[in-house]
């Protein structure tokens, strides 16, 4: 893919990480008004899973998910690919973040989907 | 007689052949209220320090020669008067981001690198128009207007030496190019968008701008790059989707017989004084 694409997209998913960043604190903080449940309650372990176990959690973080890794590793890209590198170099830095960004992603979905599946009460 | 004040110069001083790092020497001068840079470094020149190297031409900031790095700012000497500065001491060293060929003499060729890539020449499909005209492409006042600021680049080089970016990546097209880029684009003579991406949907083009705007402060002819960096990423995003196809409104020629008729037409009163 060509930079102008690759750019546009990390622009793009700009206010898609804005939304989800703000339903991932709205989940996190309002926990006990949204589960009817008390504030321990909410910080339990239990809680937690069962909360993982809703379709919208699993697609705001699957999103975000995606959404951040992308716009941060182009980020990071943009930092190390300004270091007087080698062209060498250069593959070794894009194909490196690339792999990287599919390590993250495998775990957090691993993560995302473990709780989502996960047995009542953990 | 003019009022004057006493100014000390700190000129930085390198010559390849003889140093093996550039050092700085002083120069004390009655400066008076309308003396430039240009003109101190002429009077150093003659009466104090012979060898002192530097480039200019017209000294009235239009062939953009004299680029210098003046109390810690890119400015044309020939436009910079030193009491302007309001400072007892002036420093002037070569513009930083260039090679330092001696002296305050740049090696701006990464500047004519980067310029040439990007092809700053109308790209126009029907090349036997433009070969072999056979009348003027139109253009109206509007579609002029569109990048006419970018035509007042006089390719000092000013932006680039102020440009952070092109300090840490050296390899950044840089904002002279990406101007010139847009302002060639945007012309609705050019076709030539698909021929300059190879430089410009580059990791080194417009993308790595940090939007510092330093080169918009610089520029001596009052061009805003940073804007038309930002215009050009407008034109590539709409072209990556389909929307910069320009073909259909490419200037269309109208026949010499024509355009000597709208001479005619806009010719000047007839003299009323012989």
């Amino acid at each position: 893919m060509r930079e102008t694409r690759l750019w546009s997209l990390h622009i793009l998913v700009i206010p898609i990480i804005a939304v989800l960043l703000g339903m991932h604190f709205a989940l996190m903080h309002y926990a006990p008004v949204f589960y009817d449940v008390s504030v321990d309650e909410a910080r339990e372990f239990s809680t937690m899973i069962e909360r993982g176990k809703s379709m919208t959690q699993f697609v705001v973080y699957t999103l975000l998910l995606i959404a951040g890794l992308y716009h941060g590793l182009y980020g990071l890209r943009g930092i190390l690919r300004e270091l007087p590198l080698t062209p060498t170099l250069v593959k070794v830095v894009d194909i490196g973040i690339l792999i990287f960004g599919l390590m993250i992603f495998a775990l957090g979905m691993y993560v995302t989907w473990w709780t989502f599946n996960a047995p009542l009460g953990g | 007689m003019a009022d004057t004040k006493q100014i000390t110069f700190r000129v930085r001083r390198f010559d390849p052949d003889t140093d093996s790092a550039p050092h700085w020497d002083s120069y004390t001068l009655n400066v008076p209220d309308g003396m430039t840079v240009l003109e101190a470094l002429h009077q150093i020149k003659a009466e104090k320090e012979p060898t002192l190297a530097w480039r200019s031409s017209c000294r009235m900031g239009v062939c953009g020669s004299c680029g210098m790095f003046i109390n810690d700012l890119p400015m044309l000497a020939c436009q910079t008067q030193v009491l302007h500065l309001n400072a007892d001491a002036v420093t002037v060293a070569p513009l930083p981001n260039y090679p330092n060929v001696k002296d305050l003499v740049p090696n701006l060729e990464p500047l004519i690198e980067k310029h040439a890539a990007i092809k700053p020449f109308i790209i126009h499909p029907n090349s036997k128009e433009v070969d072999e005209p056979t009348g003027e492409f139109i253009q109206s006042a509007e579609e002029r207007e569109a990048f006419s600021q970018f035509t007042y680049c006089i390719k000092c080089g000013l932006c680039l030496s102020a440009c952070p970016t092109v300090a840490t990546d050296p390899l950044f097209l840089g904002p002279q190019a990406l101007a010139q880029a847009y302002r060639y684009t945007a012309d609705n003579r050019d076709c030539g968008l698909k021929e300059r991406l190879v430089a410009l949907d580059a990791f080194h083009g417009p993308y790595q701008c940090h939007m510092a705007g330093a080169c918009s402060q610089a520029c001596p002819k009052g061009v805003d790059p940073a804007f038309g960096i930002q215009l050009l990423k407008r034109t590539l995003v709409l072209d990556s989707i389909g929307f910069g196809n320009k073909p259909k409104h490419v200037a269309k020629v109208m026949p010499l017989a024509d355009v000597v008729k709208q001479i005619e037409e806009f010719a000047p009163p007839p003299r009323t004084v012989k």
